[in-house]
């Protein structure tokens, strides 16, 4: 998978979650996962179909959702009810939105499907031929993953 | 000093009514407290662009204004507003998405919408936007 790809979302990470949360966050190292990934407690996918397909997932622990999802709604939620599944993947939307703008300024031309969002333990996602990069995103709420698997068709 | 009049309110005193057709409900909580702070009355809610045209139709022609997510399950934003403009091309529609793709906001203004807002979404971009809309009408 070309590097390219990840940059627009790595980038609409650290924006998204400056202008929504208020915080300031942290890129770190990038890594290439090729065999099943373990996800964290919750994780929202956004699929991409056209000139570029495969999917983004934003993965996190439900602590960390729970402190995101305080925040964005300026009460504390201490439930992970529909708000905040709605609150999770409504950021997921506000990043993948910014990045694919960025792609398609690139020249890239391709739809996205409406996020998913799916909570639980022990969840892993395997990709059949397409490797992932990851990049962690640290902030004060705690740590977010940003995982895109993504190629030209 | 008297407060400005909310952009909410008409020249009579009466209130702007908006549909709101978003799948998200934290967009549509975020959207309905920016909204009410400035007195609109957010009359109906829709999660889906088939739910949406349907209340769009029940409410005719006591709507003012129609927010209108794009990625959307069912029928997409883009559709809906064709289908909302085929109705009635006087509506007032303001599209509302975190995609900001050119080939969609040019679609969407083509199509009929009186402005187009980028999410994420803050109370002064989006009062602006719609006061600009509303323009002419308060």
């Amino acid at each position: 998978m070309r590097v390219e790809y990840i940059n627009p979302f790595v980038e609409s990470s650290v924006s998204v979650m400056t202008e929504v949360l208020g915080i300031d966050v942290e890129r770190k190292e990038i890594s290439l996962r090729s065999k099943a990934v373990p996800v964290l407690d919750v994780a929202v996918i956004v699929g991409l179909v056209g000139q570029v397909e495969g999917r983004v997932l934003f993965d996190m622990s439900k602590k960390t959702a729970l402190n995101i999802v305080s925040k964005m709604n300026e009460e504390e939620i201490k439930e992970f009810d529909e708000l905040a599944k709605a609150t999770i993947t409504e950021l997921g939307n506000m990043i993948t939105g910014r990045a694919v703008t960025k792609l398609s300024d690139m020249g890239y031309r391709f739809d996205v499907t409406p996020p998913a969002i799916f909570a639980g333990d022990n969840m892993e996602i395997s990709d059949v031929e397409l490797e992932a990069l990851v990049v962690p995103i640290e902030t004060s709420l705690g740590r977010i993953e940003i995982n895109v698997a993504l190629r030209e068709k | 000093m008297d407060r400005p009049k909310p952009i909410g309110e008409k020249k009579d005193g009466s209130r702007f009514k908006v549909l709101i057709i978003d799948d998200s409900v934290f967009v549509v909580k975020q959207l309905t407290q920016i909204l009410q702070s400035e007195n609109f009355e957010v009359i109906d809610c829709a999660d889906d662009g088939v739910v949406g045209l349907e209340k769009f139709k029940e409410h005719h022609p006591n709507i003012d204004i129609i927010t209108l997510d794009i990625t959307m399950p069912k029928m997409d934003g883009i559709t809906t507003l064709e289908k909302i403009m085929e109705f009635d091309k006087k509506s007032t529609v303001i599209m509302i998405s975190a995609l900001g793709k050119e080939d969609l906001v040019k679609k969407s203004l083509l199509a009929g919408a009186k402005s187009y807002i980028v999410k994420p979404l803050d109370r002064k971009k989006v009062l602006e936007r719609i006061e600009t809309v509303l323009k002419g009408e308060r």
